[in-house]
C-alpha cells in the first residue's frame, strides 16, 4: 500500500466515521414524494409545462382574435364594441323574429372589409395573405375554426387582422365608416 | 429467503427476501450508514447526502420486489447511490449555471461554509474527481472492497475497475500537487 493510499484510507475514516456513527434517520416514505414528483418531476413536470403553455396559447388566442375582430388590442374596446352591437341588433329585431347572429355577423364583416381596404390603402396590396402570415396561425385558426359551423352558411369575417400586421399601425377603429344596419328580411 | 455472500452483511448472516416490506426496512437500518458515508464523500455537503441517500433508498424501494440477489445488495445499493450521485452533480451544475448567470456582474459570495462538510484537504480533493472514480476509491479505502465486489457495486468488469483505481490515484496526486 502507498503512503496516498494509507493516507486516504486514515482521512477517509477520520472523517467518515464520526458521521456514520451518528443515529439513522426515519426512512422517508415514496408516497409522500410521488405525488409531488408527479407534478413537478419528470413526465408531470413536462405534462404541467404543456399545460400552462396550452392555457396561455388559448388566452393570447382569444386576445388576438378580438384585436382582429376590432383593430384594437384594447380588450376593452372591442368588448365594448360588441355589446354595443349586439344590443344594437336585439332592438332592430322584428317581432316575431328570433336570432341576431347575421345581424352580429355583417357588422364583423364589414368591419373586416374596412380593415382589408385599409391595408391595401397603406401600399400592402395583398393584406389577407400578409395577415395570415403575420398575425400568426393560432388567431386566424381560432377565430375561422369557430367560425366554421356548418350548420351556418352566412360568411364570416375576413378573420380581419390585417389591421394588426399593418406596418404603419392606425386604429381602424376610429375610421370606420357609419355601419349600415338592413334590418333581417 | 436469498443469502448474500461475500458482503458484511452475509457475514453476519443476513438475508433478505426481495419485496418484503419488514427485510427492506432491516435493509436500511443495516445499509443507511455506509450508503451515506459513501454519498458524503461524493458529494459536496451533509444535507445533499442524507437527501441522495433517501432517495437511493426509494429508488430501491421501487425495485425492491423484483430485485434478484445476482450481486451483493450492497453493492445492488451503490450502484443505485453513485448513479443519484452522478444525477445530483449534474442537477448541481445546472443550478450553478443558473446562479452565475443570475449574479452576473456580482461578487462570488462562495459556498456557504455551514454546508459543508468535514473539511479535509484529502476529502475536498476528492471529490474533484470524477464522481465514478472517487466511488471506486471510496468503495476500496473506506469499505475495504475487493475489485470484484467494486466491479458489482459500478456495473463494470473488474479490469475496469482496477484501470479507474490507478487512474483515480494518479489524479489526487494531481489534485494534491504531489
Amino acid at each position: 500500500m502507498s503512503d496516498l493510499e494509507r493516507e486516504l484510507e486514515e482521512e477517509l475514516h477520520r472523517v467518515l466515521d464520526p458521521i456514520a456513527a451518528l443515529p439513522i434517520p426515519p426512512r422517508r416514505s415514496v408516497q409522500n414524494r410521488s405525488a409531488a414528483r408527479a407534478l413537478f418531476g419528470g413526465a408531470g413536470a413536462a405534462l404541467s409545462l404543456k399545460l400552462l403553455t396550452g392555457v396561455a396559447a388559448a388566452a393570447a388566442a382569444v386576445t388576438v382574435a378580438g384585436a382582429a375582430t376590432t383593430g384594437s388590442l384594447n380588450p376593452s374596446d372591442w368588448g365594448q364594441q360588441v355589446s354595443q352591437r349586439v344590443g344594437e341588433c336585439k332592438a332592430q329585431l322584428a317581432d316575431g323574429h328570433h336570432g341576431i347572429g347575421d345581424c352580429v355577423s355583417s357588422f364583423a364583416k364589414q368591419h373586416g372589409a374596412v380593415v382589408a381596404s385599409d391595408a391595401r390603402h397603406h401600399g400592402n396590396g395583398n393584406g389577407n395573405s400578409n395577415a395570415n402570415g403575420n398575425a400568426g396561425g393560432n388567431s386566424n385558426g381560432n377565430a375561422n375554426g369557430h367560425a366554421k359551423d356548418k350548420t351556418h352558411p352566412t360568411p364570416r369575417t375576413q378573420s380581419g387582422a390585417a389591421p394588426t400586421s399593418d406596418p404603419e399601425p392606425v386604429d381602424p377603429v376610429g375610421a370606420h365608416q357609419p355601419v349600415n344596419i338592413s334590418p333581417r328580411p | 429467503m436469498q443469502s448474500i455472500e461475500g458482503t458484511p452483511d452475509a457475514a453476519e448472516g443476513a438475508r433478505y427476501e426481495p419485496g418484503s416490506e419488514a427485510d427492506f426496512e432491516r435493509l436500511y437500518r443495516d445499509m443507511y450508514r455506509r450508503i451515506f458515508g459513501t454519498l458524503i464523500v461524493l458529494l459536496r455537503d451533509r444535507a445533499t447526502a442524507e437527501d441522495c441517500a433517501q432517495e437511493t433508498f426509494e429508488r430501491a424501494y421501487r425495485s425492491w420486489a423484483g430485485w434478484r440477489p445476482d450481486a451483493p445488495v450492497e453493492a445492488w445499493l451503490h450502484r443505485i447511490a453513485v448513479n443519484v450521485a452522478i444525477s445530483n452533480g449534474r442537477r448541481q451544475r445546472l443550478r450553478q449555471a443558473g446562479e452565475l448567470i443570475r449574479r452576473l456582474g456580482r461578487p462570488d459570495p462562495g459556498p456557504d461554509p455551514s454546508k459543508l462538510a468535514e473539511r479535509s484537504d484529502l476529502i475536498d480533493a476528492l471529490r474533484k474527481l470524477p464522481t465514478r472514480q472517487a466511488a471506486a476509491l471510496v468503495l476500496r479505502h473506506f469499505h475495504g472492497y475487493s475489485n470484484r465486489e467494486i466491479a458489482a457495486a459500478l456495473g463494470v468488469p473488474e479490469q475496469t475497475v482496477a484501470s479507474r483505481l490507478a487512474a483515480a490515484r494518479k489524479q489526487l496526486q494531481v489534485v494534491l500537487g504531489r
